[in-house]
């Protein structure tokens, strides 16, 4: 009893306030963390889901992925679409940010406005994105014909390609308001000074943005490029929302697949197979974040 | 960049009208979809496409409440009941485990810290099948209750992160003060942090409720009643059955955004605040 309390009389007691909130990780994160990974390794079916035996057959479940050309195929889909969403959303958020530095008098309020793309739901922008990109009745296929940049309507979301291309400006749209005020953020911590003693130098506007914007802004450039890098890898609801992973599985992000391995076709084992390679990258990339976050820590 | 340099009026005013231009072409998404589901579903698929309504069509509206297995009003119940006790549970848990992390430097501290900021990176696949055999076990599938559990460990996490740098903003000798007054621990806990930490436990509580209102994954999977399900799910569920019904669906969507409409034109300080220190969608 005594050596619990003299334990808990400085620093430690500490824990009494966080380990209610750890636990609880532990136990609805933490543990089916480890519970995916054993399930990659089992032939776990809807069968012997809940009751039942589960066998080990070791790696079978990751070669049987290395041959399945869907997986191959989600796999790309997932890179491409990564990049591609993180290059457009990352330069126009970062224009965006830039433009509404200036003082003007509605700067602040429209700045404001143009957070909303961020914080409606998923599956909502989903929806909306397929309207807009519908054959028929989608405004933008109207739009275009007006401008004659096309003779007949697009089938967007049942084209492979296209789809992808629709897929990226959905997700491009909710990532623009995020680029843009992480970016605001960092552009209001660089120090005027600098701008007015190269000014005095005799440096041009467009040099002073190379040598002096650009340099300042590299750690929150790093960090926004790898948040987004993250949070778009493991994008879920809005492909599954858009195209189901359609036509044709061409068009499914290891996300989805994963979900329609384990959810649709009830192969739960190769689907948490899917998921934890998902994961491997995710912490891969991660790790350079958490390694930048936890230095800021110890001092 | 031009920073604290006041503008000309000309320039001034050019920027205004840009930024006007910007917020038009950005936001439209979101003015179509209000205006398609005032119209009638004849007047949607008209060629070429109206701006605004011709006849006001509040139909898409009044006949969700109607038809039984898709009523719009009955799921925005369930997402209301399950974000907030998403909500409370995040809040509750991560307030004191974030003032324990901003404060102590206790056993385990850092490898703590290093789980929360891991799971914010987790892909809901991960999660997924566990869960569903967790809450099949715990009796709780297809409950609100399984949703609520699920959503919440998106909240927390965030909400332990954030509000850990407002515990670290608040001077020591406040805190000093307090035991000097009599309050241990706890009670300074209690009656001193948390009021001073006011705005962080806002934010979190709301991007939390958000969190967990834009959620499908969870909500599609562990509850299969149509009764049950949340929003997000009714919609998706919605648009496999009545694909091109697009008065209807465009309906759903807008009552879907009214939550997260109030909670952005009363609380956007908070928003802002929410997203610079380090606020990531999951």
């Amino acid at each position: 009893m005594k050596a619990i309390k003299k334990f808990f009389r400085y620093d430690n007691i500490g824990l009494l306030f966080a380990l209610p909130a750890f636990l609880y990780m532990l136990i609805f994160v933490g543990y089916p963390i480890a519970s995916n990974l054993v399930l990659s390794f089992q032939n776990v079916t809807v069968k012997n889901l809940v009751n039942g035996e589960k066998l080990f057959v070791g790696l079978q479940n990751y070669i049987e992925l290395l041959q399945d050309s869907v997986f191959k195929r989600s796999f790309i889909n997932t890179l491409v679409f990564t990049v591609a969403c993180l290059v457009f959303q990352f330069l126009i958020g970062f224009a965006l940010a830039v433009f509404f530095n200036k003082k003007f008098r509605i700067a602040k309020p429209v700045r404001g406005l143009l957070m909303m793309p961020w914080m409606i739901p998923i599956t909502v922008t989903a929806l909306i994105f397929k309207f807009i990109f519908a054959t028929d009745v989608g405004i933008l296929n109207y739009f275009l014909k007006s401008m004659s940049l096309i003779k007949e309507n697009i089938e967007w979301l049942t084209t492979p390609s296209t789809a992808m291309v629709a897929l990226v400006c959905a997700n491009v749209w909710i990532g623009i308001p995020f680029n843009m005020i992480l970016i605001s953020t960092g552009l209001t911590t660089i120090p005027q000074e600098l701008y007015e003693s190269a000014q005095v130098d005799g440096v041009t506007k467009v040099q002073s943005f190379w040598r002096i914007t650009i340099p300042m802004l590299r750690p929150t450039i790093e960090s926004v490029l790898i948040l987004g890098f993250i949070y778009t890898f493991k994008v879920y609801d809005l492909v599954y929302v858009m195209t189901g992973g359609g036509p044709v599985n061409t068009t499914h992000m290891l996300s989805t697949y994963s979900y329609k391995l384990s959810f649709e076709m009830f192969k739960y084992s190769k689907g948490s197979a899917v998921a934890n390679i998902l994961l491997v990258v995710l912490l891969i990339v991660g790790s350079f974040y958490l390694k930048i976050t936890m230095k800021g820590e110890e001092n | 960049m031009g920073e604290g340099k006041p503008l000309s009026k000309k320039k001034n005013i050019l920027f205004c009208v840009i930024s006007i231009v910007l917020l038009v072409i950005l936001l439209f998404p979101l003015f179509w979809i209000l205006v398609t589901s005032l119209k009638t579903e004849q007047e949607i698929f008209q060629n070429p496409p109206t701006l605004f309504p011709h006849i006001l069509n509040l139909a898409s509206y009044a006949a969700q409440i109607e038809t039984g297995d898709f009523n719009m009003f009955r799921s925005f119940a369930n997402s209301l009941v399950i974000s907030t006790g998403a909500t409370l549970i995040a809040v509750v848990l991560a307030v004191p485990a974030s003032y324990a992390i901003a404060k102590y430097h206790f056993k385990g501290r850092n490898a703590m810290l290093l789980g929360f900021l891991v799971t914010q990176m987790l892909p809901v696949s991960v999660l997924l099948t566990p869960m569903f055999i967790m809450m099949k076990n715990l009796g709780l599938y297809n409950t609100w209750g399984a949703a609520i559990l699920a959503d919440a460990t998106i909240g927390i996490p965030f909400s332990v992160l954030i509000l850990k740098n407002y515990f670290s903003s608040i001077p020591k000798e406040l805190e000093e003060a307090a035991y000097i007054d009599g309050c241990n621990r706890f009670t300074a806990f209690l009656r001193i942090l948390i009021p001073i930490a006011k705005p962080g436990v806002v934010v979190c509580a709301i991007f939390s409720f958000l969190y967990a209102w834009g959620d499908l994954a969870y909500g599609m999977t562990f509850i299969i009643d149509q009764k049950k399900r949340p929003m997000t799910a009714g919609i998706f569920n919605f648009m496999g059955q009545y694909g091109t019904k697009w008065s209807y669906l465009t309906a759903f969507a807008v009552v879907s955004i009214i939550p997260v409409a109030l909670i952005f034109i009363f609380m956007q300080k908070y928003i802002v605040s929410g997203m610079t220190s380090g606020a990531v969608k999951g």
